[in-house]
This record gives C-alpha cells, sequence and structure tokens, in this order.
C-alpha cells in the first residue's frame, strides 16, 4: 500500500499540469521493460558473436549481408503469430489436448507455409538486389542457402513456440506477455545458425 | 436435468468450435491474413541487408560493430513495437486523442522508451565490448560501441516514436484500428531507420 501511494505521488510529481495520476508513468514503462530487454539484449549479442566468428567470409560476401536481416526475421515473425493464435485459443479455452487440437494443427501448418513462401520471395529479392549491386551470386545456390536454413529455423522456432506457450498456460502465466519478445530473439539465434549449417552443407564457407 | 443442460452446453460449444474453425482458425484464413505482413515486412528486412552490405567498410573498421548491429536492431523492434500497441491501448482508453506534444500520458510513454533505448544501448555497448574480448577478438574499445549503439538507438528511437504516434493517430482519425496497423508497420519500417542510423552512428565514430 505504501508503495503504490508512494508510486502515485511520483506520478503526479512528474507532471504538475494534471491533476490526477497518469495511467502510463515512466517509471511503470521502464520497470516492466528492462527485464525482457536485458534477456533479448544478451540473446542478441550472443547472434553478433556467432557473425563475429564468419565475420571475414562474410565481409567477402556481402550477398550474404543481404540475406541474412531478412532471412532471420521470418522464423521469429511467424513464430510470434503462432504464439499469439496459441495464446488466443487458449484464452478462449480450446488448447486441452495436444494432438487433437485442429487449433495447434492449422496455425502450425499456416505458419509454414507462410514462412516457405516469404523465404522464397526473400530469396528472389536478395538475388535481384545482389544482381544489381554487382554482388554477382547465383541464384541457386541462395535458394538452397534460405530453403535449408528456413527449415532449421521453422522446426526449432515452432516446436519452442508450442512448447513455450503450452508451459505457459501450464503454470498461469499469460502467453501473451512472455513468448513474444523471447521468440523474436530466438527466431534471430537460430536463423544465424541455421544459415552456417546452411553455408557448412553447401561447402561455401 | 443437469445432464441435459450439459448436453445442451455440448452442442453449443460444438457448434461454436465449429465456427471457429471453419471462419477463423482455417489454415488459408491464416495465410491470406498474414502472408501480405510477411511478405512486406521481409522487403524492409531486404532494405535493411542492402545498408548493411553497404556498410563492409565500417565493418571494417570497427571490430565489434558486427557484434552489436543484431542487437541495436532487436532493441528497435522490441521497444519501438511495444510502444506502438501502448499508444494504440491509450486511444482505445481515450487518453490520447490527438497529437498533442503537452499531453503527459504521450510525454510519457514516449520518454519512458527513450529512457530504456538509452539503459539498453548503454548495456548493449558494453555487453558487445565485454563479449567479444572474452572470446579473444579485437574490439573497438567500450567508448566508441557505447557511443554507436546511443546514437543509433536514439536517432532511431526519436524518429520511430514520431512515426508511431503519426500513424496510430492518423488510423485511428480515419477510423482504422491502430492495433492492426500500427505494430506491422513499426517493426517494418524500424529495421530500415536502425539500420541507417546505424551505418550513420558508424560513419561519424570512424570520423572521430
Amino acid at each position: 500500500m505504501k508503495r503504490k501511494a508512494e508510486r502515485e505521488a511520483s506520478s503526479k510529481k512528474a507532471e504538475k499540469k494534471s491533476a490526477q495520476p497518469c495511467y502510463y508513468t515512466v517509471d511503470g514503462i521502464v520497470k516492466r521493460g528492462l527485464p525482457v530487454l536485458s534477456i533479448t539484449c544478451v540473446l542478441g549479442i550472443g547472434v553478433g558473436q556467432i557473425l563475429n566468428l564468419k565475420e571475414n567470409s562474410l565481409l567477402s560476401m556481402p550477398a550474404l549481408l543481404i540475406l541474412i536481416p531478412a532471412l532471420i526475421k521470418i522464423g521469429g515473425d511467424t513464430g510470434s503469430m503462432l504464439g499469439a493464435r496459441l495464446s488466443s485459443a487458449f484464452h478462449m479455452g480450446l488448447g486441452e489436448h495436444l494432438h487433437k487440437n485442429p487449433v495447434v494443427h492449422n496455425s502450425l501448418i499456416a505458419a509454414a507455409i507462410v514462412g516457405f513462401v516469404s523465404s522464397g520471395s526473400v530469396t528472389v529479392l536478395v538475388w535481384i538486389a545482389s544482381q544489381l549491386l554487382g554482388y554477382g551470386m547465383p541464384f541457386l545456390i541462395l535458394l538452397k542457402i534460405s530453403l535449408i536454413a528456413v527449415c532449421i529455423e521453422l522446426v526449432v522456432v515452432h516446436s519452442a513456440t508450442i512448447g513455450i506457450a503450452f508451459a505457459s498456460h501450464r503454470f498461469g502465466i499469460d502467453p501473451d506477455d512472455t513468448v513474444i519478445p523471447f521468440i523474436a530473439t530466438l527466431g534471430d539465434l537460430v536463423g544465424v545458425v541455421g544459415i552456417f549449417i546452411a553455408l557448412g552443407l553447401l561447402d561455401i564457407i | 436435468m443437469p445432464s441435459e443442460s450439459h448436453r445442451e452446453e455440448d452442442n453449443f460449444e460444438s457448434r461454436f468450435i465449429e465456427k471457429y474453425l471453419r471462419e477463423y482458425a482455417s489454415v488459408s484464413s491464416i495465410v491470406r491474413e498474414a502472408l501480405p505482413f510477411e511478405l512486406i515486412a521481409t522487403v524492409g528486412g531486404v532494405v535493411a541487408g542492402i545498408i548493411l552490405s553497404g556498410m563492409t567498410e565500417e565493418l571494417e573498421m570497427i571490430p565489434g560493430l558486427i557484434v552489436v548491429y543484431p542487437g541495436v536492431l532487436g532493441l528497435r523492434g522490441n521497444i519501438s513495437s511495444t510502444l506502438g500497441s501502448r499508444l494504440s491501448s491509450a486511444i482505445h482508453m481515450g487518453l490520447i486523442t490527438e497529437i498533442d506534444w503537452g499531453n503527459p500520458e504521450l510525454m510519457n510513454n514516449i520518454s519512458g522508451s527513450m529512457i530504456l533505448s538509452f539503459i539498453m544501448a548503454v548495456l548493449l555497448g558494453l555487453l558487445g565490448h565485454l563479449a567479444t574480448l572474452a572470446l579473444g577478438f579485437e574490439s573497438a574499445g567500450p567508448f566508441k560501441l557505447v557511443l554507436i549503439c546511443v546514437l543509433a538507438a536514439l536517432s532511431s528511437g526519436i524518429i520511430l516514436s514520431f512515426v508511431a504516434v503519426l500513424l496510430a493517430v492518423g488510423m485511428f482519425r480515419f477510423g482504422f484500428d491502430p492495433d492492426n496497423v500500427v505494430t506491422p508497420s513499426i517493426a517494418t519500417i524500424g529495421d530500415i531507420v536502425s539500420m541507417f542510423m546505424l551505418f550513420l552512428a558508424a560513419k561519424l565514430v570512424v570520423m572521430l
């Protein structure tokens, strides 16, 4: 109670013009944001270190530098969409049996379709851009890299999304708060690892 | 009696579920809804990638820059998207109705996300420097990396806050639900703007 009163007093002090306390306070926004952002910050540095390990090969193939930011977004984006759908389904009470549940099935199939179609469009766009900028990367190699990377990314990120969504449902945490920021950063991490695995498989690096 | 009412409830529930599955959760309806947004978002990613591929000189001159780039981009996405969805909620609650920079709810939202950007940028620069040293690589030093992160995060934060406010209020004026428009557009614009600002910040620091 005391704390609440203090908080209200401080938010009152923060804005002298209006009489009643604000719904959004600078304090509240910063306090709620810091924990999640710190975790994503550490994971982001991890992604950066993986890139750093292979910096020289990346700098010698600028087409890969165009591919990476676009391709690693796909896993996080489709994963967040899947997470948001699953958590809405849980909120509506449709999430009891995992294998039988058509909402889980359909959302998963749809997320995979969206992922593959967008990876195809990314490949075409990156190829056009690298042609225009004179980086010269064969289309087939780009396509192989993105398909292998996207396969790895979608399998890992989507299983993680389903796992986290079910776990946070079981333990009574609102999945909306936990799944999405975490999945977006996990998508970056798995995406970069997937791209390097693909490059390794194709003997490019 | 109770068993009958149960059956009725079951009936109702199964009808509801059927309707839900047909109209809302069928594969084709989900794909139709999500694919256009994802395709636009990947165009943003490719533009960000083109900027990144033009930074090869800076990446070579500032060791450690490639370490902080995913963090800076992720930060922007997380902070500005949440700002966008908070603004949408504030509009729905009637706390913000027009673009009025004197409105404390609006200013608290913006300054809160700017403070978060600043704290996270400093943390990102320091962590990037330490992690790079720990793995035995060369680093441009904590001062340069923190300066790059702070410059990039604050400048892109200011631009994206303006865009978020204009989009949220403007979309509401024109009768759209800001929830549907603001978050995906900020995610796409955010990648491009923060990559460009990172590029400018790196160029500035190289000149120092």
